[in-house]
This record gives structure tokens, sequence and C-alpha cells, in this order.
């Protein structure tokens, strides 16, 4: 994720176009090498159980290391090579954007050190964020709008990040808008959580990214806004504030939900927290308040 | 072979129904019905008595750990999964303690399914 996000740090500071930025993204995919297939190419792991970690991970929010040692398939040791091998993440971003001519090797040493002084970053968390900490990306993401924000909605969007990456789309950036950014004109698919952290969620979505995660996510090619659609992405949200409400379960905090809604149109809450999320498969607005 | 099983899907999402149906179908199960709602659940339970009911957690008009009672109340017999992506463990032990058989999470996986089928089978087998 941090690919995605450092690429737009260098397109909104003019340092890259958004062609130049959608290219290296794209090129990027045939480098990147994903943690189960380093496992398999060390012999650590044979592809059935890289497989069985992959479903698990679509119930639980953990690693794949520490379900691969959970299962017994890796040691501790391993992973931590693991890791080291896949740590250098950001380095294809590098690579796509040197190797296309976009940028210097140095322009982008640069850029990456004046982000890490622009956020304030301290060496470790600088260090979190590069190896795909995504928890400590969204809290970077969170606190430089506002403090309160990270407490408030932190690990919820943390979760959806990690996601939107395990079910709709590896690609994915986000930044908190502008309540006024928010169009009526949008599908809304809603689900309150309920109980002593009580939060409303829902996606504001046009035609086209709707169809474009429902897709993704029902594992068709829906072509029209119906009941499947629909349904398909409803369910894509069920599924995350579930997975939310076991996390939060495990940290003491029992919460239920109402079942989902879908309205035509978008409401206009006051004080809502709007998150642009933007992927390849699309771009729509997360709204929790 | 074809099993002789009767299925009752419930869910108000029609694509974990649309899913549902095909991973079952994977596994040989013929008789399958549908409920959206808990309501529904209960009505077909009581009018169909299957043999195994998949039941969702959260959905409108009345919930799955409600229905759970009811249809437990009406058939103590049947074999009630509940399929939820609300794996907590107070939602396990609610579920458990009204006498559901097993508990999925989901996303569903066709291997879970299986699972199942292949356990009540072979219960139903061993108290012939």
């Amino acid at each position: 994720m941090f690919s995605q996000y450092f690429g737009h740090y260098l397109l909104n500071r003019g340092l890259i176009t958004l062609d130049q930025l959608a290219d290296a993204l794209e090129y990027q995919k045939s480098v990147h090498v994903k943690f189960g297939v380093i496992a398999v190419d060390e012999g650590f792991m044979t592809t059935g159980q890289v497989e069985e970690v992959h479903e698990k991970q679509k119930q639980v929010d953990k690693r794949f290391g520490e379900i691969a040692v959970e299962l017994g398939y890796l040691t501790e040791a391993q992973v931590e090579a693991l890791i080291s091998n896949q740590k250098q993440g950001h380095l294809y971003l590098a690579q796509a954007l040197v190797d296309r001519k976009y940028m210097t090797i140095d322009e982008f040493g640069t850029a990456l050190s004046e982000y890490k002084k622009g956020f304030s970053l301290s060496d470790d968390q600088f260090e979190a964020i590069r190896n795909g900490n995504i928890d400590t990306l969204v809290e970077n993401i969170l606190s430089s709008e506002d403090v309160s924000l990270q407490e408030k909605y932190g690990k919820y969007i943390s979760l959806f990040a990690k996601n939107m990456i395990r079910f709709i789309d590896s690609q994915v950036y986000l930044e908190v808008a502008d309540n006024s950014s928010l169009e009526s004109t949008n599908w809304f698919i809603s689900q309150d959580i309920v109980g002593e952290a009580s939060l409303k969620t829902g996606f504001s979505m046009n035609e086209d990214a709707l169809l474009a995660v429902a897709s993704v996510y029902a594992e068709e090619d829906l072509t029209v806004v119906d009941a499947l659609a629909k349904d398909a992405v409803s369910e894509f949200l069920n599924l995350h504030n579930g997975i939310y409400l076991v996390n939060m379960s495990n940290w003491g905090i029992e919460l239920t939900m109402n079942p989902q809604q879908i309205q035509e149109s978008t409401p206009l809450y006051e004080g809502s927290l709007i998150v642009n999320v933007h992927s390849s498969k699309g771009s729509f607005q997360l709204v929790l308040s | 072979m074809v099993n002789n099983l009767s299925v009752l899907i419930c869910d108000d999402s029609m694509l974990i129904r649309k899913k549902l149906r095909s991973t079952l179908e994977k596994c040989k199960c013929e008789t399958i019905y549908e409920a959206e709602n808990g309501v529904q659940a209960v009505e077909k339970a009581k009018e169909l008595n299957p043999d195994v009911i998949f039941l969702d957690i959260v959905m409108p008009d009345k919930d799955g750990i409600t229905a759970l009672k009811e249809i437990k109340a009406i058939n103590p017999d049947v074999k009630v999964i509940m399929a939820s992506s609300v794996g907590t463990s107070d939602h396990l032990k609610e579920a458990l303690s009204n006498g559901a058989y097993d508990f999925i999470q989901k996303p569903i996986s066709l291997d879970s399914v299986a699972h199942i089928i292949e356990k009540v089978l072979k219960e139903g087998n061993e108290n012939v």
C-alpha cells in the first residue's frame, strides 16, 4: 500500500503526472512478488499451504506470516527471513519510475526523505510504513489531518484498507476528504454498528464504482446496477464490519450491527469523516460518523 | 451420487444465497430451499421440515439467533449451521447454547460447507 500512497504523494507534489503514476503502478505489478510466492520459492511452504493461509486471511485480520506460524507451516525465523526479503516493496515503485525514465533514482531518494520530514515521521514509523505496515500508514494519514481522528476511526480504517486489499484490489490509496466533496446523487450503502463504540458506516458510490466493486466481490461481470450488484457491495460492507466486530471483541469491546441499508442518494450528514478510496477498479467514498 | 439431505438456506443477501446454493450443489445436495429473512426461515422450517439449515445472524425482520430459538422449538432435530461474518465468542456461545449444530464464518468456503455436509451425512449413517 505504501507504493500507492507514496506514488500519490509524488503526484500531488507535481513530481510525476497521473499517467506516469498509473503506468508505473501497472508496471510494478509485474515485478512485485507476494509473500506466499517467496515462501514457495524458498521451499518453506507448498502452494497448497499458501492457498490455505490465503483462505484463512479472508476470515481473520492477521498477517500471512502469523497464520502460517499458527498452522505450523513456518517458524518465526522463516517469517523474519521472508519479511526481510519482501520489505523493500517500495523499491518496486522506484524501479518502475526509473525504468520508465519518469524520475532518476536520486530524485526518488530526495522525495522519500522530504516525505519523511514533511510528515514528521520518526525512523521507526518511517521504517514501519516503508515495510507495508498499514496500521502505521493509516495513523499517519489521519493524524496529519486531526489527531482525534486516529483515536476515533483509526482501527476501522486500518482494517478497511486491509480488507480492500484482500477482497477488492491490491492497489488502494486512501485520503481524508472534505465534507463538501460528497455527491448526493451517488448510491449510499450503509450499516450501523451499535454498542459502546457506535459507528455509522457507509459507501457513497457512483454507478461505475458500484459495478466495479460488485463485480470483483461477486466474482462475475456485472454491468447493470441491479439487486445483485447492490447486494454484492452491501455484503462486502457487511463482511468488513463483521471482521471489525470480531477484532473489537478481541479487544474487549462487544458490538452488534444492524442489517445494511441501500439508498439511491447519499445523505449529507454533518460532522462525518469522508475518506476517498481510490483503487484501480474505481474511486468511491467511505463515510463514517 | 446425490445425497438425500434437504437444505434450507436463509440469508438476506442474494449473493450469499446464490453462492451457497452453488456450493451445496457441488456437495451433491439436490433439495435446496431459500429464505430471505428470519421470519421466512421459521415459516419454511415449519412447512418444509429440512434436515439442515444454514442461517445468517444479522438479518432484517427477525435476526438469526431469534429464528434459531423458534426453529429449534418447532423441530429440535434439525441441524442449524449459523453462517455469519460476525464470529465473536459471544455470538458463538449464544448460537451453540441455543442448539446450533455448527458455526461457519463468512466468506463461506467450499471446504467448510463440504466438511459440514459430510459430517451430517456420516452421523445420519451411524444412526441408521
